[in-house]
Parts: C-alpha cells; structure tokens; sequence
C-alpha cells in the first residue's frame, strides 16, 4: 500500500481505524488528536489516531510503503508508535516501526507493554510525529471527513481536535464531530447507509448544516440504490455500491451549485477511504446506457477527487448525484488485512445500472425514456423555460399518482352494485375475477401515469384542457388549494 | 312605479332561474351521482386520448353570490349561481386539493352504504388516521365536504355528514319526536333543548306553541341568563341561540319554527358589533360558504339589539375599541350587496364610533334590566 505524502498516510491511517471499528460490530470513537509542541526544535506536531475498534494485528501496517526519496525526508523521520489491544488480551502492545525500511525487511521493534489490570477493552492508536502546519493538516483531515459521512459508517463517533500548547491548559474544541444516528443500527445496510448519507452530503453540499436555499424541504431529494459482490477468497467477497440522489432546486439561477450547472459528480470510495478516481471508474460510468433513463452523456472527466459527468440537454433546476463505494467484505470473521481491492469495471458498472433501475422504480415517472427527452431537448430549443418546468411539473404531480388511485379503486371494489363494479372493471380492460385491490389501483395508477406523461410530452402551447368529469358545464377559472392560504372566514357574508 | 324600479322586480321575479341549489338526496341517490363520477372519470382515463377529468365546482366566492329579494315575503336570501372553478390535477398548488375530493367520496361513500352518519367532527378523525398528509386539519375536511357538495350537487347532510348540535332551545314550546315522549322547553332548565345534528330527526319533530315570539340569541351566557330568570313566561316567546356562529341544524330548526308559525316575529339579540351583525345576518340571509344549501333556510330575523341607540344605557367604560378583525367583518358586510340600508346605517355608526360593545355591559342597570329593555324594546316595535 503506497502513499505518496504525510496526508495520504494519515488518511490511510484513519481508513485502517475505520475497518477495525466496522469489524468489531459495536459502537465506536475515533479520535485525531494534532498536538503542537512548539518547544521542539524544530516545531514539530503529534499526530495520534486512536479508535476502539478491533485490536490491530502489526501485520496491517507492514505493507506500508514509504516513497523512498522526497517530500516526506524533511518532514517526518518514519517512525510511527503503534500501541493495541484486543478486548481477551492482558496486556497493551506496544510497537514502534519504521515506514521508511524497507518493506521485505522491516521488523517491528516490541517496546515495553502496559498492563491492563483486569479492565475489558480495546483498541488502537497510532502516533507520528512530524514537522508540518496544524491548519494544512486540519484542513485535509475536515475534507476527508466531510467524504467520509457520505458512507454515513454506522455507530461510529469520529473527532479531530487540536490542541493548541502555545497557552498552558488551553484546548482547541472539536473541530469537527460526527454525531451519531440514534436510528442507524447495524440492522440496515451499508448500501442504505450509503443513501442516507448522500443526500445528507447533497443538503449540506460542503458545509455542515443543510442549506435551506437550495434544498427548503428534503422532500425534493429522490434515492435509489443498487449493490453486487463477487467472491474473492475464501474469507472476503468484494461488494460493489452505488446510489443515486435526484434533486430539484428551487431557483436553478442562484444556488449554490452554480448557476447554469447541471454536471454531476461521482464521489468515489475504497475499503471506505475516498479514493482517487479510476481508469476502470470512468469506462465503467461511459458504458452504461443512460438513454433508457432519459439521460445523455456528453463526457466522463476525471478530476481526482471525483468523475464528472457532463450532460446533453439537462434541467438546470435538476441534479443527479452519484456515489460509488468498493470494499472487501469478510465471510467469516477474520481480522480484515488490507488487501489490495481492484475496481471492477463490469461490477461498477452492474452496480450504477441497479441503483438506477431502483431509483426508477421506486420514482415513477422521473427518469423518464430517451423518447420523451428527445421532445423535451427538441422544444428546449424553442423555449429555454419549457423542459426546466416538464420535469419539476412530473416530479410534483406524479407522486399523486398511488393515493389517486387507491381511492377511486376503494370506490369501485367498495361498492354494493355489482352492475357498477363490473363496468368499472371492464372500462379498465379488466376481468370480473380481477377484481382485488391491489390488481384494479396497479392498474388506474399505471393509467393516471400515462396520462400524466402524455399531458407532460406535450408543448405547453399545445397541450389540451383536460374534460370536465360532467358534462354540459362550461369551464372557467382555475382554483388553487385554498387550505393553504391564510384565514378561513367564518363570516364569509 | 319608475322604470328602474319595475326593472328592478322584473329581475328578483326572474332571479330564480340562476339559483344553484344542492339538493337533498336520498343516500341511493347520492351513491349514484358517485358512481356516475367514477364510471366518467375512469371512461375519460381509458380512453384513447386518456386524460385526468377536471373537477367542476360551483364557485363559493362573493364575485358567484346573488341575491334574492322577496317579492311577496320580506324573506331575503343569498344563493350561488352557475359560476364555475375547477380543480385539477395537473396544477401543482391544487394536486392534493384534487385528491382530497376523491379520498372524501371514497369516505362518504363507504358511510352512506353502512348507513351511518357522522359529525365533521368524526369525518375528520377518519380521514386523518387514513391520510394524515392530505387532511392534517379539520379545515382541511370542511373545506373538501363542499368541494363534494359543489360537484355532486347534494347536500351535506345527504353525504351523510350531520351537522354539529351547537343549537339550544328553551321556553314555550313543546316538541315531539316520532313515538317519542313531548319535550317542554320551558321545563329543560337553563341548559335548554339540545337542537340536534340530524336534520331528518329535526324535521320530523312536531311543533307546539303559545308563545309570541321567538328570540335568537347570540351568545350562550345570555342564552342562560334569559332562560334563569324564565323570561319566556313573562313575555310568552321561545328563546334559540346556536352558541355563536350560526350552525345548519340550529338555522334549520329556527326556519321550521318560522315555517310552522308564520305569525311569530322573530328578533335578534346580537351584541353590539360587527360580527354580532354578521351574525345575525347569517340567520336572516344564509351564507356564502354554504351558500348552495344555506338559501334554503333563511329567515325574517328583525334586529331588536343592541344598537345605535341602545349605547346610551350602558357605561362608557364598558365601550371597546374596534380591533382589525371586527373592521374586516364590518368591510365584508358593507361590501355585501344584500345588507339593507338601515343595516348599512347602524353598520356606519359603529364603525364610525370605533367602538364596540356587549349585551352584558347592560346588567350595569341591574340583573334584571336585560329583561326590561327586551319587553321595552319589544312593545315599542323598536326593531328593524
């Protein structure tokens, strides 16, 4: 496992933390502690990731792999302190390695344990000390973490803190604190997990609170997932998952995502670390067909942290995020060494294409077909305004669709005339023994959809007034949902 | 005559004719009008141009409401006429509105074939544990029961919907439910009658009385005030409050006595300010809101107090300043086409004066005064 800088390894550090804590299947800390100790000559900063995780077998760190010339001679002499324990075990272990031996020949030095007199726990920590700015290395961490929450790692509680030595007894608070989710368990899957925490990550996009501008309600934000996994070894199988998040903005024209801008951003994670973006990851988001989700790929661009994915003939007013995560997963329980997970272009690929089709599923209407995008793209060219309102008109009225037609099937199948219920039934191209609930409301929903989509496919200017339900009387004005507005008037002389 | 004034009753006599009405219906015949709109919306759903069918509702505004004035009676009334609003789905702001009618028939419908009525009250609790997220309030229920009532043209009652028993009735008058035991008013106590919700029940009761007159009275506390001192032996009447604003039952029952005894004037006890004359318009007119079955019962309420001229008798300490919501009322019944003027002076005058006042500040002459005044105000023919 290579690491090209300080952060690189930091980040690694703290990835290995996160898998001890997943794998011991309870909750969790994981603490970053910078602590300045300006008295050294030169300045130099503790770096100290500790967590509660599973105790650390010293084979995970032996495969670490210092560059061997460059950035990193000045700043950090190698060294790092590991210090572990298993919850059975007596003892603390103590190690001190050095990353910039060789790998083949590298031996761990055993430096004195501590014992544990009787208390049940464990856990890890790691030290390096390193000549290198606070503020750079709290920077990276924030972002890191901020990545991080997308993965929304259930039951662990993550800080950094830096501790500032300059005035005797000060501390700098937390400067970023993941809370934990009363309502995450360990019963949900990560692939769930993966959903919740990108839309959390679409609210908030890069601060720490949701922005009520964009996004007023999270109603506007829609979720799909989809996960496959490939047997490896006999004791991990690599799992592959991929969600999608919709959403509408209010006011495309001044939002935080930039006006005019409907590119996409594919976040990318590995063993649950932010990764770097793939060759395999970008042939894999190009080969998929989103024509049969109403989407046009102009381009796949690589841009380190993540892939962008530029459209042809998007809405301004709607996004699509994706997420993609490949770790090894453990059969059976074994302590996770940290393999080297390949990125599959075929299964990310299978991985992006399910989440899409659960999307879909689940929001019926949105995504629609390639054929009504084309009209929409063909009348965008006329009337900038008109595919922007299509799509927030089809997200907004569809969701009406299943309660619509539960009623009026209730109305059918609820009745005593037997004469009704059967013209009803035959109306909708159904058999006297269809007649259950759930087959008549499939059916009128189905049929209350495709009226919808073909009131939407049409050009505004062309689209017809929908029939009065009884006859002979003349249209006039349009009313809105009058319970929504102020001040029902008793005295309504 | 003038020219404008034949002009005039040729209208009113011709008024009718644009008079929308929500008709009673028996619940076969509700569930028919039902199941037309089902078999129609499905039919236009499947049809080769499929579509969702817009609702047509008669529209319950000021800019639809009419008025009829009685040729031959001084009964006037408000009535809804052909004027149209519709609700689809295909408008973002009204979807859910959309939905609310069908989920209300759906619900009415199921009451009316267990042959059940039930309270708004109850209706709403049903819908709310069904669907919270269409009927969070009872607002949202009321509102969708006259959307049904507007498309289906029946009315409330017919859905199977009763009215809330707000109403009470105390004095000389004895009523009698089919095989059932003959009430006497004047013996309930200060609590009085309880009018019941259901209207068949109401008009199937018979009517007997010796009184002279019948009371309608605003609030509750002068209701048992009236009915303590037994004011209705000494001057024979039959007193009728509906606690507040007016509900249909106590409206209904108020329009049986008028019918039942044409002879009995019938006054209005109100408080001085613009929703007691809201108020006691309501009565005498109908209303807006229930505009396509409230028509029907509405009746030659006189307005015996308080009035203009009645604020001299109280304290000035006891006078209130008008807050923004009387002002709106006040605005909304000048702005009503069928206030009559005398109305519209005392209206003028109260506005003008800024200030309000009720009935109670009366007993500042003695617990017994408010009986004085009414017998005073009453043999002095001091109403309009």
């Amino acid at each position: 496992m290579e690491f090209a800088s300080l952060q690189d390894l930091c980040l690694l550090l703290i990835s290995l933390a996160i898998r001890r804590c997943i794998c011991s299947e309870r909750l969790c800390r994981l603490s970053v502690l910078l602590q300045r100790s300006p008295a050294s000559d030169p300045p130099l900063v503790r770096i100290s990731i500790s967590d509660t995780g599973l105790g650390s077998c010293i084979e995970e760190f032996q495969n670490l792999k210092c560059p061997v010339e460059g950035i990193l001679a000045e700043t950090w002499n190698g060294i790092v302190y590991v210090r572990t324990t298993n919850i059975c075990d007596k003892e603390i272990s103590c190690y001190e390695l050095n990353l910039k031996e060789n790998v083949t020949t590298r031996k761990p030095i055993l430096l004195p344990s501590n014992i544990k007199h009787g208390v049940k726990f464990s856990g890890t920590e790691v030290c390096l000390s390193v000549s290198e700015s606070v503020d750079v290395l709290l920077e990276e961490f924030n972002c890191f973490f901020q990545k991080i929450l997308v993965l929304k790692v259930p039951n662990i509680a993550m800080e950094v803190m830096a501790d500032g030595q300059d005035v005797p007894g000060s501390r700098n608070d937390a400067v970023f604190l993941e809370k934990f989710s009363p309502s995450s368990s360990f019963a949900a899957s990560t692939l769930d997990h993966l959903k919740l925490g990108l839309e959390s990550y679409v609210l908030r996009h890069g601060s720490s609170l949701a922005c009520d501008s964009c996004f007023p309600n999270r109603d506007n934000l829609r979720s799909g997932g989809g996960m496959v996994c490939e047997d490896k070894h006999k004791t991990t199988k690599l799992v592959v998952e991929a969600a999608v998040v919709t959403s509408e903005i209010p006011n495309p024209t001044n939002n935080c995502f930039g006006a005019g801008c409907s590119d996409t951003k594919v976040l990318c994670f590995k063993d649950f670390a932010p990764c770097s973006i793939s060759e395999a990851l970008l042939k894999a988001l190009t080969g998929i067909d989103w024509k049969r989700y109403g989407l046009a790929l102009e381009c796949a661009i690589d841009q380190r942290s993540h892939a962008l994915l530029k459209w042809e003939h998007m809405p301004l007013s709607f996004h699509i995020h994706i997420v993609v995560h490949c770790y090894d997963k453990l059969v059976f329980e074994a302590m996770p060494l940290l393999q080297k997970t390949r990125f599959d272009k075929k299964l990310i690929r299978k991985a992006v294409k399910l989440a899409l089709d659960d999307f879909k599923n689940k929001h019926a209407g949105v995504l629609l077909s390639a054929d009504t995008l084309k009209v929409l793209a063909c009348s965008r060219r006329n009337q900038e305004q008109l595919p922007k309102l299509a799509s927030i008109f089809h997200l907004q009225i569809s969701k009406f669709a299943p309660d619509l037609a539960k009623s009026i099937a209730g109305l059918v199948l609820y009745s005593s005339d037997m004469d009704f219920k059967e013209e009803c039934l035959a109306i909708l191209g159904l058999q006297p023994h269809q007649s259950e609930g759930e087959i008549v409301g499939e059916n009128i929903k189905k049929k209350i959809i495709s009226a919808i989509e073909v009131n939407d496919r049409r050009q505004q200017g062309t689209r017809e007034v929908a029939p009065l339900l009884f006859e002979g009387r003349h249209e006039l004005q349009y009313v809105d949902d009058e319970c929504d507005e102020d001040g029902f008037d008793p005295m309504d002389l | 005559m003038e020219t404008t004034g034949l002009f005039k009753s040729s209208m009113r006599f011709f008024s009718d004719q644009e008079l929308c009405y929500a008709d009673i219906l028996t619940p076969q015949e509700v569930l028919a009008r039902i199941q037309v709109a089902v078999l129609n919306f499905l039919r236009i759903l499947s049809s080769s141009t499929p579509a969702i069918s817009n609702l047509p509702l008669i529209d319950r505004s000021s800019s639809n409401s009419r008025v009829n004035q009685g040729i031959l009676t001084d009964e006037s009334w408000i009535f809804l006429s052909h004027s149209f609003c519709t609700r689809s789905l295909m408008r973002a702001n009204a979807a859910k509105a959309f939905v609310r009618v069908w989920k209300l028939m759906e619900m009415c419908s199921q009451i009316l074939l267990q042959e059940k009525r039930v309270t708004q009250r109850e209706l709403f609790y049903k819908l709310f544990c069904d669907s919270p997220a269409y009927f969070p309030t009872q607002l949202h229920v009321n509102r969708t029961i006259q959307d049904v009532v507007a498309l289906l043209r029946c009315s409330r009652f017919s859905l199977g919907v009763m009215a809330s028993s707000r109403g009470l009735v105390a004095g000389r008058l004895l009523l009698q439910e089919p095989e059932q035991e003959t009430v006497d008013c004047a013996a309930c106590g200060t609590s009085g009658y309880a009018i019941s919700g259901d209207l068949d029940l109401l008009q199937k009761l018979t009517l007997k009385t010796d009184a002279r007159y019948v009371i309608v009275i605003e609030k509750h506390a002068i209701f048992q005030r009236l009915a303590e001192d037994r004011v209705f032996n000494h001057i024979p009447s039959i007193l009728i409050t509906a606690k507040g604003y007016p509900d249909m039952a106590t409206r209904y029952f108020l329009h049986r006595i008028s019918k039942t005894f044409p002879h009995l004037p019938i006054f209005g006890l109100v408080d001085w300010n613009p929703a007691g004359l809201a108020i006691l318009c309501t009565f005498k007119y109908g209303s807006i809101g229930m505009g396509l079955e409230a028509y029907r019962y509405a009746c030659n309420v006189k307005w015996l107090g308080m009035r203009g001229d009645d604020v001299q008798l109280i304290p000035q300490e006891s006078l209130v300043s008008l807050k923004p919501r009387d002002l709106q009322i006040a605005k909304s019944l000048m702005s009503s086409e069928i206030l009559q003027e005398n109305y519209r002076e005392e209206l003028t005058l109260m506005v003008e004066g800024g200030q309000k006042a009720e009935l109670e500040a009366l007993y500042h002459n003695g617990f017994d005064y408010l009986e004085k005044y009414l017998v005073k105000k009453i043999i002095q023919f001091n109403y309009i």
